[in-house]
């Protein structure tokens, strides 16, 4: 009978009733502590089973990834000579990719780089203490977070030169450069005393991706007797 | 008897979603420690990787399918949880010097122990209920196996070129056999 019950229990479970046999069944499980007892033993055991033979594969991804970042520094020793043979294809890969990547570019870029501090002068408005904040994490050279604080700032007052200006050098130090050029255009096609500032960090950001056609000719851009014509001619002479 | 759920239960669906950003958190707070009790007790920063890693996919088990309730903070459970699986695991390699680290455990709540001794009950046992699932013919293996992937059984049904009919019939023969199988093993055991 007790054999009988683990395969009635079963076939409730998967479903493999019809619905007089589930109205049966379930009548009988009111008042059948065996059967109640069969039940919950059948969805433990069930269950269990399901935590060993089901996948977890993106988990396991998950925490590949972090073990690695927090249990990574002891390198896991392997023999070397399997290791060496690969030794050749690594080098090659590494010297294509030196120059494609050309970080004697980047530090051409940090050579040139504007280190300059956001100056924000007092204003009585309420925004004051948000570009106060602003300033401050961007002189901390905390770029994404002034970045999300200026975005806020720039969506309200597209117009002005200084958010903008500043919002656009936080793009371009957080490698959004695309999106910087479009926030620094317009800033160098107005009037402001950003103007040229911006012609620069838009040379800058195309030295940035390695375009040095247009890094020129945004350089080329900037007059003499402006306060970065200087620099831009420096780095020309680089280029 | 209902003891309320801790709020710490957030790192358990967190597993359960793959949530990286709070899993993350999980490392930061924990791994580190872990590393340092396993290095301590003649291990090696690899043993203390895979012991905190399958401790955090028996609590990610057990949150899943078997509806585990954090009662408890987490960082103590997962801690506990990972210095069992160690100890276990220095026994079974029968190197006896432990560094003794009651003090610690002193700190810990009773809820915690009683969790973590849960979880690693249920693991045992889920092993055990594996090792019976091994001992199935191959076809109630292949069945129970595809049906447990979490997809919809009646692609399941398609996939093994059955009808749904056909695979719920026998799934609930294959799920008594095995069944039987751990009870007779239950049986032999007393």
């Amino acid at each position: 009978m007790t054999e009988d019950k683990i395969l009635w229990v079963a076939r409730y479970v998967e479903g493999d009733m019809d619905d007089a046999e589930v109205a049966d069944f379930e009548s009988r499980l009111a008042d059948d502590a065996e059967l109640q007892q069969n039940l919950s033993n059948y969805k433990d055991i069930h269950q269990s089973l399901k935590m060993k033979l089901s996948d977890n594969e993106e988990l396991e991804h998950t925490l590949k990834g972090l073990n690695k970042q927090y249990f990574g520094e002891e390198t896991k020793v392997v023999s070397f000579k399997p290791t060496i043979k690969w030794l050749g294809a690594v080098a090659a890969v590494l010297v294509i990719g030196l120059f494609i990547w050309a970080p004697w570019n980047n530090s051409l870029y940090n050579t040139y780089n504007d280190h300059s501090d956001m100056l924000v002068t007092e204003r009585g408005a309420t925004e004051a203490g948000d570009l106060v904040n602003a300033a401050a994490l961007y002189n901390a050279k905390n770029y994404a977070a002034a970045k999300a604080m200026l975005q806020k700032l720039y969506a309200k007052q597209k117009t002005n030169a200084m958010i903008g200006y500043y919002y656009g050098l936080s793009l371009l130090k957080t490698n959004e450069v695309e999106q910087s050029r479009e926030v620094l255009t317009p800033i160098y096609d107005g009037e402001s005393v950003f103007k040229y500032d911006a012609a620069y960090a838009i040379a800058l950001g195309y030295l940035k991706e390695n375009n040095k056609a247009d890094c020129k000719a945004w350089l080329t851009k900037i007059p003499e007797g402006t306060t970065r014509y200087q620099q831009a001619q420096d780095l020309l002479g680089e280029l | 008897m209902a003891k309320p759920v801790h709020a710490d239960q957030r790192y358990l669906i967190a597993l359960i979603n793959n949530d990286a950003g709070l899993i993350n958190e999980i490392y930061q707070k924990c791994a580190g420690k872990v590393k340092s009790f396993v290095v301590f007790n003649n291990g090696t920063t690899n043993d203390a990787e895979d012991i905190f890693q399958e401790a955090l996919v028996d609590i990610y088990n057990q949150a899943k399918f078997k509806d585990l309730q954090l009662t408890c903070p987490f960082e103590p459970f997962l801690l506990l949880v990972c210095k069992r699986k160690w100890l276990n695991a220095l026994k079974k390699k029968s190197v006896l010097q432990v560094t003794n680290s009651e003090d610690d455990l002193l700190l810990i709540g009773e809820d915690t122990f009683e969790q973590a001794e849960q979880l690693e009950e249920q693991a045992a046992q889920a092993d055990l209920f594996l090792r019976a699932f091994e001992k199935l013919g191959g076809r109630c293996k292949e069945i129970i196996k595809w049906s447990m992937q979490g997809d919809a059984q009646e692609k399941v049904a398609e996939a093994l070129g059955v009808t749904y009919g056909y695979l719920r019939k026998k799934k609930s023969e294959c799920m008594a056999s095995l069944v039987k199988l751990i009870h007779l093993k239950d049986r032999n055991n007393d």
